[in-house]
C-alpha cells in the first residue's frame, strides 16, 4: 500500500514537467501577442515602439527555449514569475484564490456525495417503480443543464424574486453558508446526478451477484445484506467516478465564480487566459494538475482500501 | 417584472443584506484598482487613480481647463514655458506638504521612466522642469505644444504621489511604498478578488466627499452587476455602456422609482475607419457610397437598444473645434448607387457590382468576441449588400484585430475616438503614428503629407484663430474624402438606488465624481 502510494506519488514531478512543457508551448502556439494584450489592458496605443518596450518589460523578447529554461530554474525554486497583468508574483497570489476555490469544490464535493449515494440506493431499492424514474429524470436533467444556466436561474430566484440568499460574493462567520450554498449547487448537479445512476446502476448489478444470493440464504436481513454486501461493493466504481468529479466540480467552479463574483482561482485564471497572462496560466495549469492529481491518488488509496484484491494482489507480488 | 409585493419583501430583505451603513457608498469594478501607482498603467484602473491623486488643471465638460493643484499659469511669448502658481495648504494624505519640491519630484520620477509614456506627446515634448519657489513650478517645453494643459489633465501619469511614498531613490517605475496622494479619497483595504476600499481624506484642501467610505467591489460579469444592483450589493453603476447589458439598463430605468438611470452626453464616436490604401475603399467614390448606404437611425434603434445618439461626423460638434457646419453623408442608397454608377462600378449578375473584371467587395473587420461590433459588423453586410457591395466578415479575437490595425491589414475596422480630454487634439496627434488605424486607413490619401503637417501645427499654433483654422482644414479633408464611417455616439452610463443622489456625469469618462454623491434623505 505504501510502496503503491510512493510510486505514484514519485510519478508526480515527471508529470508535472511534461505538463509545464505542453503548456508553455501550446500558449505561444497561439496566433496572439501578450504585449498587445498588456498595451490594450493599459489602454496605450500599440505603437512599434510601446510593443517592443512591453516585449522586453514582460520578457518576451527572448528565444522560446532560453524563456523556458529560465522560467523552469525559477520555477523549481518556487517563483512562477509575475503576472503580465498585475505585475505581482504569481504563486502566492494564484494560492492566496486557491482556498476559496477548493472550500467551493469541497462543498459541491460534499452535496454531491451526501445527495447522490442515498438519491442512487433509493432509486435501486425500488426498481422500476416511480422513485426509481423520478431519480432518473432528475439525473437526465441534471446532466443536460449547464451550470452558468443553473447559476442565473438560482440567482433570478432565490436573490432576486425571494431575496433569501446573496447573489454574489464569499460571506464570513454567519455568512459563509448562504454565500456558498448556490454557487456550490449550480456546479454540482451534473456529478450528483451522474454519481447517482452510476450506484443505482451498480447496486442493481452486484444486487444479483452470487455472493448477495448466498448472503440472503444465510438468512441475513435484507437491511443488512443491502448494507453489508450489495451497497459496499457497488461503491466501487462510484468512488473511481467521485475522481473524476474533482476535475468536474474544479472546472465547473471556473465557470460559475465569475457569475458569483467568487473570489476564487478559476476566475482569476478565467481573466488570465482572455489577457493572455502566460505566468499564471502556466502556474494555474501545474497547481490544479497537481491538485486534481493528488485527488485521485486520495481516491486510489480508497479504492484500495474498499477492494481487497488490489491491495492484497499488490502486497502478495510486492 | 416583480410583483410589489414580491418586491418590497425583496428590499426589505436586500436592507437586510446589503452594506446600507450609513456614510458607505458601494460601487462594483470588473477587478481589483490595482496598487494605485500614479505614474503606471494596467494593473491600475484610471477611476481609482482620479480618486486619489490629482493633476495641476482639470478639464470642464465643454473642454477648457481649469486650476486645481495649480491656482494659475503663465505660458510664455515663445509658447515653451509654463510658470505654474501651486495651491497653498495642500497636503498629501500623509500629511507631507504639497509644494514645488514635490511636483518636480514627480515630473522626475515619471521622466525617469519616459518611454512607458512615449505615447503621450507631452511626455515627449517636456525639456525640464525647475522649482521657482516654494509654490512655484516651471515646465519647460522642446517646442510649442498646444494641448499640453489637456494633456496634465489625464489621470495618468501627471499627477502626484506623496514623495515620501515614492520607491528607492525617488522613482516610481518599480513601485510605490503606498498609494498617498492629495485626493478626497485613500485607499484602505484591498481584499484580492473581492473589493476594495476606499475612507475619505480628512485632510483634503477641497469639498470633502459626503460619504466616510467608498467600497469598490470585484464583480466581473455584466449580469452579476444587475443583480447586485437590485439586491442592494451595490448602490452605484457607472461606466461605460458595457457595465451591464442595455436591455438590463433599459429595465431598470421602466422600474423607476426603484432605480434612477441616466444617460451622458455624447463622449467619444464609434467609427469604422476604411483603408484608403486598400482595394476597392482606396477609391474615394466606394467610401462615400459606403457612407450612404449605411441606415444609422435604425441601426442605432436595433442594434444599441436607441442608448446612443447617431453619428455624422468623426467629432460631435460638441468637442472643441469641431463644429463646422459641414454637410454629412445622409442615409440615401440612390446617392449611393449614383456614386458607384457614375465611378464604373455596375451591377453584375448576382447584384454584385463590377469594374474591370473586380468585384466590389469589402472587408470588416471586428473582435469576434464582440457581440455589438458582430452585429453592427452584420447590419453593415446587409445594408451595403443593397446598393452592390459584398461584405466579407472578419470576425478575430482582440489582439490579433489590433495587429490588423497597427499593420493596416484591414477593409473597414473599428475604432472609437478616445473622447475628453483626448479629442480632438490628442487623437488627431495619434493619426500620425503608423502604429494607428486612423493612420492605416489615411496613408492612401494623396493628401496625407499635408494632413500630418496640419496636424502638427495645430498641435504647435499658439494662436487660437489660426488653431481653429487648422483643425477645420484637417476635419473637413478628412470629411471630404469619407476615411470615416460614424456609427454613433458612446455614452456612459449610471443607474443607482433611491438610497444615493447627486449622481451626475463628470466632463470625462475616467473620472467617477463619488465626491459630489450624498445619502439622500430618508
Amino acid at each position: 500500500m505504501l510502496r503503491f502510494a510512493a510510486v505514484r506519488l514519485a510519478l508526480i514531478p515527471p508529470m508535472l514537467l511534461g505538463v509545464s512543457i505542453l503548456v508553455f508551448v501550446m500558449l505561444r502556439l497561439g496566433q496572439g501577442d501578450p504585449a498587445l494584450d498588456y498595451l490594450r489592458l493599459s489602454q496605450i496605443p500599440p505603437t512599434d515602439a510601446a510593443l517592443a518596450d512591453a516585449r522586453v518589460l514582460l520578457g518576451l523578447d527572448r528565444p522560446l527555449v532560453v524563456q523556458y529554461l529560465d522560467w523552469l530554474r525559477r520555477a523549481l525554486q518556487g517563483d512562477f514569475g509575475l503576472s503580465y497583468v498585475t505585475r505581482r508574483p504569481v504563486l502566492p497570489e494564484l494560492l492566496g484564490f486557491l482556498p476559496a476555490t477548493l472550500e467551493l469544490a469541497g462543498t459541491a464535493l460534499a452535496i454531491t456525495l451526501a445527495v447522490s449515494l442515498p438519491l442512487g440506493a433509493w432509486a435501486a431499492g425500488h426498481r422500476g417503480r416511480w422513485q426509481d424514474r423520478l431519480v432518473r429524470g432528475i439525473a437526465v436533467l441534471g446532466v443536460s443543464l449547464p451550470n452558468f444556466w443553473i447559476a442565473f436561474l438560482l440567482v433570478a430566484l432565490f436573490s432576486v424574486t425571494l431575496g433569501w440568499l446573496p447573489p454574489m460574493g464569499r460571506g464570513t462567520g454567519r455568512g459563509t453558508l448562504t454565500h456558498l450554498i448556490m454557487p456550490a449547487l449550480a456546479i454540482c448537479l451534473m456529478s450528483l446526478s451522474v454519481n447517482a445512476r452510476l450506484l443505482r446502476a451498480s447496486m442493481l448489478e452486484v444486487g444479483g451477484a452470487r455472493h448477495v444470493v448466498y448472503a440472503r440464504l444465510r438468512g441475513l436481513s435484507e437491511g443488512a445484506v443491502r448494507r453489508r454486501h450489495v451497497f459496499r461493493n457497488a461503491l466501487v466504481p462510484v468512488v473511481t467516478a467521485t475522481g473524476m468529479h474533482v476535475g468536474e466540480l474544479l472546472g465547473g467552479a471556473l465557470v460559475v465564480e465569475t457569475i458569483f463574483a467568487w473570489p476564487g482561482v478559476g476566475r482569476y485564471a478565467v481573466s488570465a487566459i482572455y489577457n493572455r497572462d502566460y505566468p499564471v496560466i502556466q502556474c494555474f495549469t501545474l497547481v490544479m494538475t497537481a491538485v486534481f492529481v493528488l485527488c485521485n491518488l486520495a481516491v486510489d488509496i480508497a479504492y484500495a482500501w474498499l477492494d481487497p484484491r488490489l491491495r492484497l494482489g499488490g502486497e502478495e507480488a510486492a | 417584472m416583480l410583483k410589489p409585493a414580491t418586491r418590497a419583501v425583496a428590499a426589505l430583505v436586500a436592507c437586510f443584506l446589503g452594506p446600507a451603513a450609513a456614510g458607505q457608498l458601494t460601487y462594483s469594478w470588473p477587478s481589483n484598482v490595482g496598487p494605485l501607482n500614479p505614474h503606471l498603467y494596467a494593473p491600475n484602473q484610471m477611476f481609482a487613480q482620479a480618486s486619489v491623486y490629482e493633476p495641476l488643471v482639470k478639464v470642464r465638460g465643454d473642454g477648457t481647463v481649469e486650476p486645481w493643484l495649480a491656482e494659475s499659469w503663465s505660458l510664455s511669448e515663445d509658447g515653451r514655458t509654463y510658470d505654474f502658481a501651486l495651491r497653498p495648504g495642500v497636503t498629501f494624505s500623509d500629511g507631507a506638504p504639497f509644494d514645488a519640491a514635490a511636483v518636480k519630484a514627480n515630473f522626475d520620477a515619471i521622466l525617469a521612466n519616459r518611454p512607458r509614456h512615449a505615447w503621450l506627446d507631452l511626455a515627449r515634448q517636456i525639456e525640464g522642469t525647475e522649482i521657482l519657489g516654494p509654490l512655484a513650478f516651471r515646465l519647460v517645453l522642446k517646442a510649442p505644444h498646444d494641448p499640453t494643459l489637456l494633456e496634465l489633465a489625464l489621470p495618468r501619469p501627471f499627477r502626484f504621489l506623496s514623495p515620501r511614498a515614492m520607491g528607492a531613490d525617488g522613482t516610481t517605475a518599480a513601485g510605490i511604498k503606498a498609494p498617498v496622494g492629495t485626493g478626497p479619497w485613500r485607499l484602505v483595504d484591498t481584499q484580492p478578488g473581492v473589493s476594495d476600499t476606499f475612507a475619505r481624506n480628512p485632510l483634503y484642501w477641497g469639498t470633502k466627499p459626503a460619504f466616510e467610505q467608498l467600497v469598490v467591489k470585484v464583480i466581473p460579469d455584466p449580469n452579476t452587476r444587475v443583480v447586485a444592483l437590485q439586491t442592494g450589493q451595490i448602490d452605484l453603476v457607472y461606466g461605460a455602456a458595457g457595465q451591464i447589458p442595455s436591455e438590463a439598463f433599459l429595465r431598470l430605468r421602466d422600474m423607476a422609482p426603484a432605480f434612477a438611470a441616466a444617460v451622458s452626453p455624447p463622449l467619444a464616436t464609434r467609427v469604422l475607419a476604411m483603408n484608403s490604401a486598400r482595394f476597392p475603399t482606396d477609391e474615394r467614390a466606394v467610401r462615400r457610397a459606403i457612407n450612404h448606404a449605411v441606415d444609422k437611425d435604425t441601426l442605432v434603434r436595433t442594434v444599441l437598444d436607441g442608448l446612443e445618439p447617431r453619428a455624422d461626423f468623426l467629432f460631435a460638434p460638441s468637442v472643441p473645434y469641431a463644429d463646422l457646419g459641414l454637410r454629412p453623408y445622409g442615409f440615401d442608397r440612390a446617392a449611393a448607387a449614383r456614386l458607384l454608377d457614375a465611378a464604373g462600378w455596375l451591377p453584375g449578375r448576382d447584384g454584385v457590382r463590377m469594374k474591370d473584371g473586380r468585384r466590389l467587395a469589402v472587408e470588416v473587420d471586428f473582435v469576434g468576441t464582440n457581440a455589438q461590433q458582430r452585429a453592427i459588423a452584420e447590419v453593415l453586410q446587409a445594408d451595403l449588400a443593397r446598393v452592390g457591395i459584398e461584405v466579407r466578415l472578419i470576425g478575430e479575437e482582440e489582439s490579433s484585430i489590433l495587429a490588423r490595425q497597427k499593420d493596416g491589414r484591414f477593409g473597414l475596422i473599428f475604432g472609437e475616438t478616445w473622447g475628453p480630454p483626448y479629442d480632438p487634439a490628442s487623437f488627431v496627434s495619434s493619426m500620425r503614428a503608423p502604429s494607428h488605424a486612423d493612420y492605416q486607413a489615411q496613408a492612401g490619401l494623396p493628401e496625407k503629407p499635408s494632413l500630418d503637417a496640419t496636424i502638427a501645427a495645430a498641435l504647435a499654433a499658439t494662436d487660437g484663430t489660426e488653431r481653429r483654422r487648422l483643425y477645420a482644414e484637417l476635419l473637413t479633408t478628412l470629411h471630404e474624402a469619407a476615411i470615416y464611417l460614424p456609427i454613433s455616439h458612446a455614452v456612459a452610463i449610471e443607474v443607482h438606488r433611491p438610497s444615493i443622489t447627486g449622481v451626475g456625469f463628470g466632463p470625462t469618462i475616467n473620472e467617477i465624481p463619488f465626491v459630489a454623491m450624498r445619502p439622500a434623505a430618508r
